[in-house]
């Protein structure tokens, strides 16, 4: 009897891809066999186990890793696994021993060794733009046979595009992305793993080249904030991406797990990452500040007198980053101690019910300064030129400062009222 | 007429400022000159293209100094701090550009400037201030060899805090050709820009203002600021390697390839390496990161030495340059000599590049026993002493004994020992093009770069075509080091495109993330220039870098000057992954000129500056036919 192959290919990728939104977080965990012990790689089964506490689709495995800890993966409710079939030595860049001079490739397993591994589907790279063409054709070839051969099996096929060598410049990457994963489609991938192209609107290109293809992101080098990471998944996901394979934002967190639950959160709950940045606030919040990660940069500054003025000028900031070279530097934000509310002669300031900030009532405001002299963070500004006095209004629930600190040092926290 | 832009990135005026007389003018800026040539440099070398009459002495009063910033200045686009100086060169008599961060441009802009013209000079030292509309010299009389950060903190505190201020330091004031002009921390550093502010008899520039930079459609601008701010914030190198190791992230790998230039550039490849690279720093001098305004990577760290002979040094940085230039450029490895040697450049205002060459220089000539101890003032020079280093360095600053000759940069040391003792041979290690000492990658090993040293537009520059990014790092698409091949379009494409950066007003390392495509939606959006697409903003980059060769084509500079020194043409690496090779300059120069539509002798044709637009905005009749 012919069985339709597309049966097994199917029911594996439904234990990769969440049948109910067609969505998946993947964490890669390959990167050892590949660039040596980097960190949170280096004592790979603890962080698998803090991974897998994290509750991803899959996680994506070396051969090795696969045969070594494949106990970690007994049981019904752990992730299912994708191993990587070859091997290459082109991302051993400048940070590690013997760096790169040319991309060099092998294939590292075959799909039937795979199955036998566990593997609900198999990776692969593609490689484009590099000078020899000989070593497109031949990568080509390869994934033909890659593809062949899963689809004799029953096995996803997943591929990834990389556009890397001497004929990938900074302008034509995205077109190259574009064009290998039209390449990879043709040759019957099942999903495609592909770097992030910056922006939605040249994402979406991606996607639609993909022509239906599931189309997860990548991580590539961990991002400065969490927040940054969350927001790329987000509109990656609104232009019609199926959902990530992180690794190092993953496994390089301080807590992978707590990453992972933020990133679930935005591909298989559907929440915002304001909703995520927040932390679940709903009523009250204020800012609180690390100064020891404050580099003085201002644009907390910079970002707050943009939003509320349309324009760069730190003397309209509602905080201020207080300090010169050598440092260190101090981040002065509205605590809502409400002295300035006591303070005001004409009843023009109060509490907002709702998020706790402290209201200006324009028609009540004198300019007579009163607040200014009881704040102690000297964060009231009075400008002759505003007809009221300006105090943090948190930007209506998201504070802009929160949002563009590099370094995090300024976050939200909730304020039980009364 | 076209537009006067103001209001929409732009202030739309020009300052100019006349001295001694005072006589102060401003001129509009119109949005044809706005799009044809941005801001920063490109705005900076209009004017003085225009304004200086060929051949003019760079330290004469005729000489123009530009204070100019970009469109992105003082706005929320991810380091948009930067402005230029822009200015005929003492050191090589072409034209300088020289970039500097902080918060000096920003004030500029809100006291309604986009660019500062200061002609003349004053009749004693003085400063120059201007409050908005307010412009007036004080005198500094009493500030005469001030270290830098005195001064400035000085003038800050007679002015107010708000004040912000561009200094030069005792050896701008001897106009020595290697000193800069220092705000806040940071430098304009090289080509002399101190000695073309000192031959001004200003001690310094004090801005302050108040009015709005105002940006054309705040709403897409917030977003494609936050675009690229997010791109740097996740790129390998900008969220990665500069915000923990600085720019002497790199320096290890560098050293790998062999293109660490050590011992006055003898070889590729340093010894002790590690002890200098950024990781090290990190662990022992550092105790900081501090960012420019508005700068996500924060690059910059503060080095503080606890214990020894340097005790008590405190400097910003060091960066990957000067680190270089101080440390394997003189062999030496002793963080606490580097850092020490930092602060006193920095303090009499000298260029950290240019003064570590001309220490190397003088270390080689000492060993080869063209300089002796006793023309030393009784320094023994030898290769890894950072004592005299250090000391070496202090006499430079000062200008006292033999740093009086050593100030002048190695390209008047080295035609003063051949004029003095006949020592001919010091031309083959006198490490300059013309006049501007090298920067930190050997080009033996990074073919791309010794052209671009060849072509820069102010002598050895690696800010100019930054090929070491593919070609030592990888960033970007790796390309082969050794090889010639494609190496012009290379350096052609790297050194239109830095234009177009170093006109906008944003910091080089924020654009190692994004690309043109990140700069034209920021700009498009903060100012409403009609830049249909990325070529064209290359084109203006182009247009930049064809006029920066114009002028020095007008002041006699040709294909014969566009040259490396002996060492690096004629004697192979010895060591490292570059052994063997020179820098095969001529092949690669041939075909340069062919692709920048320049002729054989390097002088741009007609119909590539008819091309350009540029035959529309000066009149070039007189050097092009």
């Amino acid at each position: 009897m012919e069985v339709s192959l597309m049966v097994g290919k199917e029911l594996r990728l439904s234990r990769i891809l969440d049948p109910e939104d067609g969505r998946a977080v993947v964490v890669a965990a390959d990167h050892g066999f590949m660039l040596g012990p980097i960190p949170g790689a280096d004592r790979l089964a603890d962080t698998l186990r803090r991974v897998i506490a994290g509750k991803p689709d899959a996680v994506l495995l070396s051969p090795g890793q696969a045969i070594n800890m494949h106990d970690l993966f007994l049981g019904r409710d752990k992730p299912a696994i994708l191993i990587r079939v070859d091997w290459t030595s082109a991302f051993r860049d400048r940070t590690y021993p013997l760096p790169a001079r040319t991309v060099a490739f092998s294939l590292s397993c075959t799909p039937r060794k795979a199955v036998k591994l566990g593997a609900q589907g198999i990776v692969s790279y593609f490689f484009v733009g590099y000078e020899d063409e000989e070593f497109e054709a031949m990568q080509y070839e390869m994934l033909a046979r890659l593809s062949r051969e899963c689809d004799e099996i029953g096995l996803p096929f997943v591929v990834e595009p990389v556009p890397m060598g001497p004929r990938v410049t900074k302008a034509n990457r995205t077109d190259l992305i574009v064009m290998s994963v039209r390449m990879a489609t043709e040759i019957g991938a099942d999903m495609l793993k592909v770097p992030y192209t910056g922006d939605p609107e040249s994402f979406k290109r991606v996607v639609d080249t993909a022509y239906g293809t599931p189309v997860l992101i990548l991580g590539g080098y961990r991002a400065l904030t969490m927040k940054d990471m969350l927001e790329v998944i987000e509109e990656a996901l609104e232009v019609g991406a199926r959902g990530v394979v992180f690794g190092r934002n993953v496994i390089q967190s301080p807590d992978p797990a707590r990453t992972l639950e933020a990133i679930r959160a935005i591909v298989h709950e559907g929440k915002s990452v304001r909703d995520v940045v927040l932390g679940g606030i709903k009523g009250r919040m204020r800012l609180v500040v690390d100064n020891s990660k404050c580099t003085g940069c201002g644009i907390c500054e910079m970002i707050c007198s943009f939003m509320h003025e349309g324009f760069v000028d730190a003397g309209l900031a509602r905080l201020r980053v207080e300090g010169s070279w050598p440092g260190p530097f101090s981040i002065k934000v509205c605590i809502q101690c409400t002295k300035c509310v006591n303070a005001c002669p004409t009843g023009a300031l109060e509490r907002d019910e709702k998020l706790g900030y402290i209201k200006v009532d324009s028609s009540k405001c004198t300019l007579c300064g009163e607040c200014v002299e009881v704040c102690p963070n000297q964060v009231i500004i009075l400008n002759k030129a505003k007809p009221h006095v300006l105090i943090c209004d948190l930007c209506g629930g998201l504070p802009e400062c929160v949002y563009w600190c590099p370094r995090d040092a300024i976050r939200v926290m909730e304020v039980r009222a009364g | 007429m076209s537009e006067v832009m103001g209001d929409r990135g732009y202030m739309g005026k020009i300052l100019h400022v006349e001295l001694p007389s005072m006589r102060v003018h401003t001129e509009a800026l119109t949005e044809d000159i706005a799009y044809h040539f941005l801001g920063g440099k490109g705005l900076g070398a209009y004017l003085l293209f225009k304004m200086l009459k060929p051949k003019t002495p760079p330290l004469s009063p005729d000489n123009v100094l530009i204070f100019a910033t970009g469109p992105l200045t003082g706005t929320i686009a991810p380091t948009g701090n930067r402005f230029c100086v822009v200015t005929k060169s003492p050191a090589t008599g072409t034209f300088d550009d020289s970039h500097c961060g902080g918060p000096f441009g920003i004030a500029l802009k809100r006291a309604g400037y986009d660019a500062l013209v200061i002609r003349g000079a004053a009749d004693e030292l003085s400063i120059l201030v201007i409050d908005e509309d307010h412009v007036d010299l004080a005198s500094a009389k009493d500030l005469a060899g001030m270290f830098t950060y005195d001064a400035e903190r000085e003038i800050k505190s007679r002015l107010g805090r708000d004040f912000e201020v561009a200094v030069i330091g005792p050896a701008g004031e001897r106009m020595a050709p290697i000193a800069g002009i220092f705000s806040a921390l940071r430098a304009a550093g090289r080509g002399g820009t101190g000695a073309v502010m000192g031959s001004k008899k200003l001690k310094a520039v004090a801005v302050r203002g108040h009015k709005p930079i105002k940006v054309y459609d705040p709403k897409r601008f917030r977003r494609f600021a936050w675009i690229a701010h997010r791109m740097v914030r996740m790129h390998e190198s900008t969220a990665r390697h500069l915000p923990r190791y600085g720019s002497a992230n790199i320096l290890e790998t560098i050293n790998e390839m062999g293109a660490l230039p050590t011992r006055n550039y003898r070889s590729g490849v340093f010894e002790r390496a590690e002890e200098v690279a950024g990781e090290r720093w990190r662990e022992t001098l550092w105790i900081r990161d501090v960012a420019c305004k508005g700068c996500p990577i924060a690059c910059s760290k503060v080095a503080y030495v606890k214990e020894g002979p340097f005790k008590g040094t405190i400097v910003d940085g060091p960066d990957y340059e000067t680190i270089w230039a101080l440390g394997p450029q003189c062999g030496i490895s002793s963080r606490e000599a580097i850092a020490r040697a930092n602060q006193l450049c920095d303090l009499y205002g000298i260029d950290t590049i240019s003064t570590g060459n001309i220490i190397a220089f003088i270390m080689e000539c000492y060993e080869r026993g063209i300089l002796t101890e006793d023309e030393l003032d009784g320094l023994r020079p030898m290769w890894g002493d950072g004592e005299v280093m250090v000391k070496l360095v202090e006499k430079i600053g000062k200008g006292e004994g033999i740093g009086g000759l050593l100030q002048q940069g190695v390209r008047r040391i080295a035609e003063y020992l051949i004029k003095a003792k006949g020592a001919e041979e010091c031309l083959f290690f006198a490490m300059h093009v013309k006049g501007l000492e090298l920067p930190a990658y050997e080009p033996r090993a990074a073919q791309g770069m010794g052209l671009g040293y060849a072509t820069s537009d102010r002598g050895a520059c690696h800010l100019r075509g930054w090929t070491a990014g593919q070609e030592l790092l990888g960033y970007g698409g790796a390309v082969d080091p050794l090889t010639t091949k494609g190496k012009a379009q290379l350096v052609i494409d790297r050194q239109n495109e830095k234009a177009v950066v170093d006109s906008v007003g944003i910091c080089f390392y924020a654009f190692q993330a994004f690309t043109l495509k990140e700069i034209r939606n920021m700009l498009v959006s903060c100012t409403g220039l009609s830049y249909r697409n990325n070529r064209e903003l290359y084109v203006t980059g182009e247009r930049i870098y064809n006029l920066t060769r114009l002028f020095n084509v007008r002041e006699g500079f040709t294909a014969k000057d566009d040259s490396l020194p002996e060492r690096l043409l004629k004697e192979p690496a010895p060591e490292g992954p570059a052994k063997g090779h020179v820098v095969r300059l001529e092949e690669m120069l041939k075909e340069y000129y062919a692709l920048r539509g320049w002729d054989e002798n390097g002088i741009p044709t007609k119909e590539k500056l008819e091309e350009l637009g540029l035959s529309k905005f000066l009149d070039i009749s007189m050097i092009v036919h």
